[in-house]
């Protein structure tokens, strides 16, 4: 048999891999979105204490390792009696963790809003959850789109770190195959290939966002 | 008045120029002789700036010669383009002063004026040294000598920036509108840097809105409009007796 | 933890340490030199570069140590665990890289190259006496952005084998039983590395602010 053969015998094993990895990046973005966007107002809170409180997981979580960050959820938290699955630790550890750069990419757009748009907003009868939603919210996301994006691809790159801790993700499975049949070549080709497959539809995803964004005038040059 | 058979220092013909399908230089000649000064002025959009910088070929002319002291400039002798290195080596000997100075912020005054003449030229470093404090004495800077662009205001940056031009000893000074960035107290000390060099018998061609310095030190002057000379003659005649209607309404916007 | 575990974890630090600055020695100037076979429009060689970027940084890490050290012994390279950790590490920050330097190339004041074409000066000459030296300063902050990056994403080479400081908590926690204490202070050296760098990379941006144009 040759070794394109042998792979394309596994593709169920490929192809559950991909699935896993299409999973948690879903779940985990849109997760990651909802909980960045809903800490984004209490970011810029007037009260000291939300504020620091905030800040200090924002920063604390944009200077960890990821992994770190799941080996505390998956190896640590026992300790507390927290026993989590591999899966579950997974999927928290990319959505807790990446909330936190979702929030900053927004505050930091937020900030740079003319404060005339939260203002006029606010004189109108906006305030908290309902003016972050449907006034200021949608204009950050056209603003940050591409660095949106960014961060999207770094969701689905990190989906990878969680086959350390045995996630049968699409990488478990490339590596799996070739260990198995030793065929080194053809699973990782067809991994790696996966992977900027969902990059470019991610790029392509954001360029047609941003298209919507030059229409409403509301893109950065 | 120069003698008949002199060449000029400057021969355009022709030249017409296009962005996106629209035509801002439409066939434009001139002739500027030794020690001449020729302003250029018109309206904003009459296609003057596009004019200078087919000159010395910093926008390519779509057709059109242009010589400098009876060579072809960007194209040889057989009509093919010159070369990026054969065209900057034409350039050396046309100064240009810009708009917006353009000095280079990561040096100082004086690494900014000695900078062409060392690395182009090859000059010395001492030697382009003494010629730059030569020059920044005479544009009135030799104590900013070692200052940075950031710290100096806009009339002192376009004075630099002419320093700059002229250490390379240019045949010809080509100013796009030198003045025009300046806050009004400023625009003076440049302008009177620009009058001692024409009086010195400096060959300039100037786009400019400032009409005393045409009035005053222009053997010819050259009214631009949607591409086109309109009008050219000697400052007293066309500042006295615009002929051309268009003339004569921007003369009464600006007087 | 005991004394032993502390020392674990040193050494698992070193390991990061010194494979993250061989990587980041070598991806800023081989970024910076395919950044300029990418926008000096090479006939082919800057395609490829465009397509080594674009792979490059939809790769993941761990993909990429991996796919390295088992694959390259294929083709008769014998590589170790260590060198495949750098080689993946530097060939993932040097796409990154790239990218950093072509930004700054291309969001460069035009008015300054017009002043030097104006005064005679050829393309290398001004791109090495005018452009080159402002352009590192502006590409500074987001170099060194990278390298926090670079750091947060070295773990990926424990999956080849290489004890590094997330790795090595692993072995303190097989011995001690107590997994919690090693991940923890790992946490807090990570912090404290990376902390510095993003100071670093703040006080960059602003002095970069101060001498823009």
């Amino acid at each position: 048999m040759t070794d394109w053969e042998i792979v394309l015998q596994e593709w169920p094993r490929l192809a559950s891999g991909f699935g896993n990895t299409l999973l948690l990046f879903g779940i985990s973005a849109v997760g990651a979105f909802l909980l960045g966007a809903l800490m984004v107002g209490p970011l810029r809170s007037r009260s000291k204490i939300v504020r620091i409180a905030l800040r200090s997981y924002v920063d604390g979580m944009r200077m960890l390792p990821f992994l770190i960050f799941v080996y505390l959820l998956y190896y640590g938290l026992p300790t507390f009696g927290v026993k989590l699955d591999a899966w579950t630790a997974g999927l928290l550890g990319l959505t807790i963790y990446h909330c936190a750069y979702v929030a900053e990419i927004l505050r930091g757009a937020w900030d740079q809003l003319p404060v005339g748009q939260t203002e006029s907003a606010q004189a109108h009868g906006y305030h908290g959850l309902r003016l972050v939603r449907r006034i200021v919210l949608p204009q950050l996301v056209l603003n940050t789109a591409p660095v949106l994006g960014n961060q999207l691809i770094y969701i689905l790159k990190d989906t990878s770190f969680l086959m350390i801790i045995t996630v049968q993700d699409l990488t478990y499975a490339a590596s799996s195959i070739q260990s198995m049949y030793f065929v080194p070549l053809e699973p990782f080709l067809i991994a790696i290939a996966l992977y900027w497959a969902i990059s470019l539809l991610i790029e392509g995803f954001v360029a047609i966002v941003q298209g919507i964004a030059k229409e409403r005038g509301l893109a950065r040059t | 008045m120069p003698a008949p058979e002199e060449v000029p220092v400057l021969q355009v013909d022709d030249i017409s120029k296009s962005f996106d399908g629209v035509e801002v230089v439409r066939n434009v000649s001139l002739q500027i002789h030794s020690g001449e000064t020729i302003s250029i002025l018109g309206p904003s959009g009459s296609g003057k700036s596009t004019l200078l910088r087919c000159i010395n070929w910093l926008e390519k002319p779509d057709r059109g010669d242009v010589y400098l002291a009876g060579k072809r400039v960007g194209r040889k002798e057989d009509g093919q383009l010159m070369s990026d290195r054969e065209l900057a080596s034409v350039r050396t000997q046309m100064g240009m002063v810009f708009q917006s100075f353009n000095l280079w912020p990561h040096f100082t005054v004086l690494q900014n004026v000695i900078e062409a003449p060392v690395h182009v030229l090859g000059m010395s470093k001492d030697d382009a040294v003494v010629r730059a404090e030569q020059l920044l004495e005479k544009v009135g800077l030799e104590a900013k000598r070692d200052a940075y662009p950031y710290s100096l205001s806009g009339g002192q940056k376009q004075r630099v920036a002419i320093a700059r031009a002229l250490a390379m000893e240019p045949t010809v000074m080509l100013f796009d509108e030198p003045t025009s960035s300046l806050d009004p107290e400023l625009v003076g000390e440049v302008l009177s840097v620009m009058r001692d060099l024409a009086a010195e018998g400096m060959t300039m061609l100037v786009v400019t809105h400032e009409m005393s310095f045409a009035r005053d030190v222009c053997q010819e002057v050259m009214f631009m409009n949607d591409g086109q000379v309109v009008e050219r003659s000697t400052p007293e005649k066309f500042f006295s007796n615009p002929q051309t209607d268009r003339a004569q309404r921007f003369l009464t916007r600006y007087e | 933890m005991t004394a032993g575990g502390f020392q674990m974890l040193l050494d698992g630090a070193w390991t990061t340490i010194w494979i993250s600055l061989i990587a980041i020695v070598s991806g800023v100037p081989l970024g910076f030199v395919l950044s300029l076979i990418r926008v000096s429009r090479f006939p082919v060689l800057s395609q490829i570069v465009v397509l080594y970027v674009s792979l490059g940084r939809a790769t993941p890490l761990i993909t990429l140590a991996l796919f390295l050290f088992v694959t390259l012994p294929v083709f008769g390279v014998n590589i170790d665990k260590y060198t495949a950790g750098v080689l993946a590490l530097t060939l993932n920050t040097a796409s990154f890289n790239t990218e950093v330097w072509r930004s700054a190339y291309l969001a460069f004041p035009q008015s300054q190259i017009e002043a030097a074409r104006a005064m005679g000066m050829t393309r290398a000459l001004y791109f090495r006496r005018i452009m080159l030296p402002q352009m590192w300063y502006a590409a500074l902050p987001s170099l060194v952005n990278e390298m926090t990056l670079l750091i947060k994403a070295s773990p990926a080479i424990a999956v080849i084998g290489v004890v590094d400081l997330t790795r090595v908590t692993n072995r303190i926690a097989a011995q001690t039983y107590e997994p919690l204490p090693p991940i923890l202070i790992a946490g807090v050296m990570y912090i404290l590395f990376i902390g510095v760098l993003v100071r670093l990379q703040r006080h960059l941006e602003k002095r970069a602010e101060r001498y823009a144009t």
